[in-house]
């Protein structure tokens, strides 16, 4: 566990050597009841986080369930070799990043636009209806989103393909053709993440002092106007602290919706780190493999958070750490 | 009143097309939700022989009746209710008291424990350890298995604290004068002006532990306190035909679609009830106003 | 402000609450935690054991219950939905914490705990079997089948060697004149029929032959390639063995399907289709062929009846390659396997106590309790056979035991299955005949390590390519080219090593 503390920030290491130290121990002293607050806290993360995570060490391992840890074999970097000499890897790398872009650039603005939109609407019960009703997909597990857009999708009988039919067009091959998978994956995502992903713009939106509104309309303002200069700023807080969580998550595109998704004909484009090591991993118990992806996984999520958060401090926003 | 009299043209064309989209949206979210509740309803033979049924024809209660038939669901639900409930008044009450600790710009240490506690978001030692911590602090098999593990989650955590960070420091400054401690700073001031953080927070938590499903598989061997997830999931799965097919056993046809989507309908329906509910601490200016008042 | 005092004290009463029922609760839960298996006072001996959920619930204990008072036992079953079962085990496993009985769930966890089993992890029971009365009937060849190194760890739970054929209409055969396909030829020009003459009379081309789903073992693929010829996995040729898609008969199925997919015989999205969707197209009237298990006749003759009354089936099998010769694969007669790890079963004389529980429930009584329930509630006997009386009553009362059953009717001396739907009980005398055209998997005794670990990868490769071949995306070339991808990425050590397990154990 010493890794953590040589990544973090060495500016703030120069700044406590600079202060004296006697008043560096006045202001932890005036803060005490602070600490008190968090410790609960710090002491749930140690002991459910930190404790298991010298789990990590099997991806330097031939682990045995039976061996245990202290007991199996150590093969320094053989499986991370692995990982990068494996002729997929590119292909994984490359699926994976594309995805990510979607997430980022096609999937993140929306929950924004939507809740800057429900926002600007007036009667009260039509905009409780529309929340509630966008907000009830991400209650739907992958498994019936995958099978209901199969339903509505497939070449045998499916109704989409029976209106493309009727208007005389040539039915789409939406399943089996690799050209579909990317916007069938990211459409399924908007379907079910966006309107759920408005919840927290609304609250933050929340903080608006309508008197600001209604002051820019006296000058005229209109409506764009409004939201580009007034409800945008005031929930920019809360879109860059996501965005960067988002950033982090840039290996972590939904095992199940993808593995759903996946089959001979898009594996090209589909196949990501998760599904490529979910055989290897639980059918055949290669735990130490499954482990290194998953550490590489969190090296690369890493490097993302600390780079975005960087550049979030060089704007002088607030970041997440 | 003046107001209205400002409304130009412009302002009602964005109206027209906000509430036009909007409608169109919530219509396109809803459909496939109205499929499974429609087909709760229906006749097998009519899921069966309809390509993407909304309304049944014939409407039946028989895969109600059949899921009710026993008692297992209303025990799923309890315990569903229970570790919901608990876990997240548990959760928040934590997940607050760090949050505005951390929030607290002038404490020494801040950044290194946010890094370390977003660090948690990107590396974790995996099923088998994590099973081991649990099973050393004695939870095995008691719901706090589903609670405890876990206490806080770092992505609403920071979320909160970010929250928390956009309070102007001169609420605080000013209680402090007036002799007040850090805990009441938090419980008189803050936490009262911060209601949709606490909503939204709350909500976040009470859904993850609503779909509370792996821990339970994992943690729970008494199959008698499983949450609703793990029977609702066990019947989509089977009903999904997702099972592995090889030397199955003798035949247990797989359930219904219509008991599948009435499953769906049960487990569901209780956890969206929570976000109406919660609507009302999303009023506009909520914070300010609390403020003065 | 004082709405908020009040909230925060209910908060805190109610952490206060949960935190002493915490206490309270894991007190309790301790002291039952640790319970292994033990002798209770009144001389039941009591363990534990995990088998895997294949139904939608965990059963109530009625039929638990009985077994135990008949046995004399005190059981705790710890019941993991089937499909995380290998999360569950392999958790338990690896942190010490498996009861006294496992349940491995198929052959593919029984391969992957090959190394523990050679370790010695578990009990091994071969030199006990004989000791005891109804053990000792389990049938050798498929105890030979689950033995490590020629030593056995497990019992077996019966699987017929084969239930593969076809379910079909016959109404809409007797509409076309058709009779049951019985040479691949037929079987081409039934789905051609299907598909094209108009089956069902309603002047619309509504219908297609075969439906099938995106499983190249159990659903139809695998069994129309036992027709060609082709090796059960592998097979051998000029001396060696070497798996199935080296083999022509294999390339003449993929033709085969082909075919059936640019005519449409078959549904278009048959590599995306599950399960229930496969189904529901015959249960519906779209299709009227169906490859698979031919006991699933009766459950989608119930369905399809409540949507068409008149809707008729019957099952075959017997169908012949264009080399004259009917074959069918089989699976290595077992379904789920027990074993006893020796991290929970501490003495020999603990082991012999839960063998002798399994030794009864061999027993005719018992094996009947945990596979049809009680006699006149849950089952009637007609001619001596077992006559299901509530399906759905069944299905929850004690289908799930049928996952502890052990050995299988010929040996646990279980009743059969009656049933009044005449295919299904014809699909049940079909595994018998299925029996005499067996195509056998020779490496089922064999081991091969490269196998064990990249097997489930590399046989993507392959999986991959034949759907892509029938469905017109590769060539023969890119087969070809996938089987020397196949090979170079591990495959050849897997010929090797599984021919040479195989010469050692000539």
């Amino acid at each position: 566990m010493s890794m953590e503390t040589t990544i973090s920030p060495k500016q703030e290491k120069r700044n406590y050597k600079k202060m004296r130290k006697s008043e560096l121990w006045k202001r932890i002293k005036k803060n005490k009841l602070i600490y008190l607050m968090i410790l609960p806290g710090l002491l749930y993360f140690f002991i459910y986080k930190y404790l298991p995570m010298y789990g990590l060490i099997i991806s330097f391992q031939e682990y045995k369930p039976y061996l245990g840890i202290s007991g199996s074999e150590w093969v320094g970097l053989e499986h991370f070799k692995r990982l990068f000499a494996s002729p997929d890897f590119w292909m994984i790398f490359k699926n994976t990043l594309i995805l990510f872009g979607l997430q980022i650039f096609v999937y993140f603005p929306i929950p924004i636009i939507l809740s800057l939109m429900l926002n600007e609407v007036r009667h009260s019960f039509f905009k409780k209806g529309v929340q509630t009703l966008v907000y009830i997909p991400h209650f739907m597990s992958w498994v019936v989103i995958v099978s209901i857009s199969y339903v509505m999708l497939t070449l045998d009988g499916g109704i989409v393909n029976a209106i493309i039919e009727s208007l005389g067009f040539e039915k789409i091959n939406f399943l089996l053709n690799e050209d579909w998978f990317r916007p069938m994956y990211i459409l399924q995502v908007i379907w079910r993440e966006a309107g759920w992903g408005t919840i927290i713009f609304l609250a933050a939106i929340t903080a608006v002092d309508p008197q600001l509104y209604e002051a820019a309309r006296m000058d005229g303002a209109g409506r764009f106007r409004q939201m580009w200069h007034i409800t945008l700023p005031a929930i920019r807080n809360v879109i860059i602290v996501l965005l960067i969580l988002k950033i982090g998550d840039v290996l972590e595109l939904g095992f199940e919706h993808v593995y759903l998704l996946l089959n001979s004909s898009n594996r090209n484009v589909a196949e990501i780190f998760d599904t490529y090591v979910y055989v290897a991993g639980l059918q055949q118990g290669q735990f130490s493999y499954s482990t290194a992806v998953g550490f590489f996984k969190g090296a690369v999520g890493l490097i993302m958070v600390v780079f975005a958060n960087w550049l979030a401090k060089k704007f002088n926003e607030e970041g997440i750490y | 009143m003046a107001k209205k009299k400002r409304i130009t043209m412009g302002s009602r064309m964005f109206d027209f097309f906000n509430y036009f989209l909007l409608a169109l949206i919530a219509l396109i979210t809803v459909l496939p939700f109205i499929h499974v509740v429609g087909s709760s309803f229906a006749t097998s033979a009519e899921v069966a022989n309809t390509k993407f049924l909304l309304f049944p024809t014939k409407f039946t209660l028989d895969a109600y009746e059949y899921i009710f038939s026993t008692d297992t669901i209303f025990k799923g639900l309890g315990v569903s209710v229970i570790v919901t409930l608990g876990g997240t008044l548990w959760s928040m009450f934590f997940s607050t008291l760090t949050a505005y600790g951390l929030a607290r710009k002038d404490l020494v240490g801040r950044r290194v424990i946010n890094f370390l506690i977003v660090f948690t978001l990107l590396f974790n030692g995996g099923m088998i350890p994590t099973f081991l911590v649990v099973q050393q602090t004695g939870l095995l098999n008691s719901l706090w298995a589903l609670i405890i593990p876990v206490t806080i989650n770092a992505f609403n955590m920071i979320i909160l604290r970010s929250f928390f960070v956009n309070i102007p420091e001169s609420l605080e400054e000013s209680a402090k004068i007036d002799g007040a401690n850090d805990f009441s700073i938090l419980f008189r001031i803050v936490l009262p002006i911060s209601l949709p953080a606490i909503a939204t927070i709350s909500l976040f938590y009470a859904v993850t532990y609503w779909n509370t499903y792996m821990h339970a598989i994992l943690y729970l061997s008494d199959a008698g306190k499983w949450p609703i997830q793990v029977l609702l999931r066990q019947i989509v799965v089977l009903a999904s035909g997702l099972t592995y097919d090889g030397a199955a056993y003798t035949d247990v046809p797989p359930p219904e679609t219509t008991i599948k989507m009435a499953t769906i309908v049960v487990a569901t329906v209780p956890i969206l009830l929570v976000y109406p509910f919660l609507q009302k601490y999303f009023a506009k200016g909520a914070l300010l106003g609390s403020v003065k008042g | 402000m004082s709405n908020w005092k009040k909230i925060m004290g209910l908060m805190l009463l109610a952490v206060l609450l949960l935190v002493t029922a915490a206490c309270s609760d894991s007190s309790s839960e301790s002291s039952g935690d640790n319970e292994g298996s033990e002798e209770g006072s009144d001389g039941t001996f009591s363990f534990s054991m995990m088998a895997n959920l294949h139904t939608p619930e965990v059963p109530d204990e009625k039929v638990l219950n009985k077994i135990e008072e008949v046995t004399n036992t005190d059981i705790e079953i710890q019941w993991v939905p089937d499909n995380n079962y290998e999360d569950r085990l392999n958790t338990a496993f690896a942190t010490n914490s498996l009861p006294d009985a496992v349940f491995l769930k198929n052959q593919a966890t029984f391969i992957q705990f090959r190394e523990a089993i050679q370790d010695g992890q578990f009990w091994e029971v071969g030199q006990y079997l004989d000791e005891f009365e109804n053990l000792s009937k389990l049938k050798q060849n498929v105890l030979d089948n689950t033995k490590v190194d020629g030593k056995l760890y497990t019992l077996y739970q019966g699987r017929p060697l084969s239930r593969q054929g076809i379910i079909y209409r016959t109404d809409w055969a007797e509409n076309l004149g058709l009779e049951a396909p019985t040479t691949t030829d037929e079987f081409m020009e039934m789905v051609r029929a299907f598909t094209e003459d108009d089956p069902d009379g309603n002047g619309k081309d509504d219908t297609f032959g075969l439906t099938d789903r995106s499983d190249l073992i159990y659903g139809a693929f695998k069994t129309v390639s036992s027709w060609f010829g082709t090796p059960n996995y592998w097979g051998e040729k000029d001396g060696q063995l070497l798996p199935e898609f080296m083999f022509d008969e294999y390339v003449q199925t993929m033709d085969f399907f082909k075919e059936m997919h640019e005519n449409g015989y078959i549904n278009q999205d048959f590599p995306v289709t599950s399960k229930p969707d496969q189904q529901e197209f015959i249960k519906n009237g779209t299709a009227g062929v169906y490859v698979g298990a031919m006991s699933d006749v009766g459950s989608l003759r119930d369905d399809a009846i409540a949507i068409n009354p008149d809707a008729q089936f019957d099952v075959h099998n017997h169908v012949e390659g264009p080399n004259g010769e009917f074959g069918i694969w089989s699976i290595p007669g077992y379904g789920n396997l027990v074993m006893f790890p020796k991290s929970s079963v501490e003495s020999e004389e603990e082991l012999k106590k839960i063998l002798g529980f399994f030794d009864q429930m061999m027993s005719p009584e018992v094996a009947n309790y945990a596979y049809w329930g009680f006699e006149g509630e849950h089952y009637e006997l007609v001619d001596g056979a077992a006559k299901v009386l509530d399906s759905d009553i069944n299905e929850r009362e004690v289908k799930p035991y049928q996952a502890i059953e052990i050995g299988e009717p010929e040996t646990n001396g279980r009743y059969l299955g009656y049933f009044d739907y005449e295919p299904k009980a014809k699909s049940e005398e079909l595994f018998l005949e299925n029996e005499e055209h067996l195509i056998n998997d020779p490496t089922v005794p064999l081991y091969s390590e490269t196998y064990v670990k990249e097997g489930g990868t590399l046989q993507q490769i392959i999986t991959d390519a034949t759907y892509n071949y029938i469905l017109g995306q590769i060539d023969k070339d890119g087969f070809d080219k996938a089987i020397e991808e196949w090979k170079s990425q591990g495959g050849d050590k897997i010929i090797e090593e599984y021919n040479a397990s195989y010469e050692e154990s000539k």
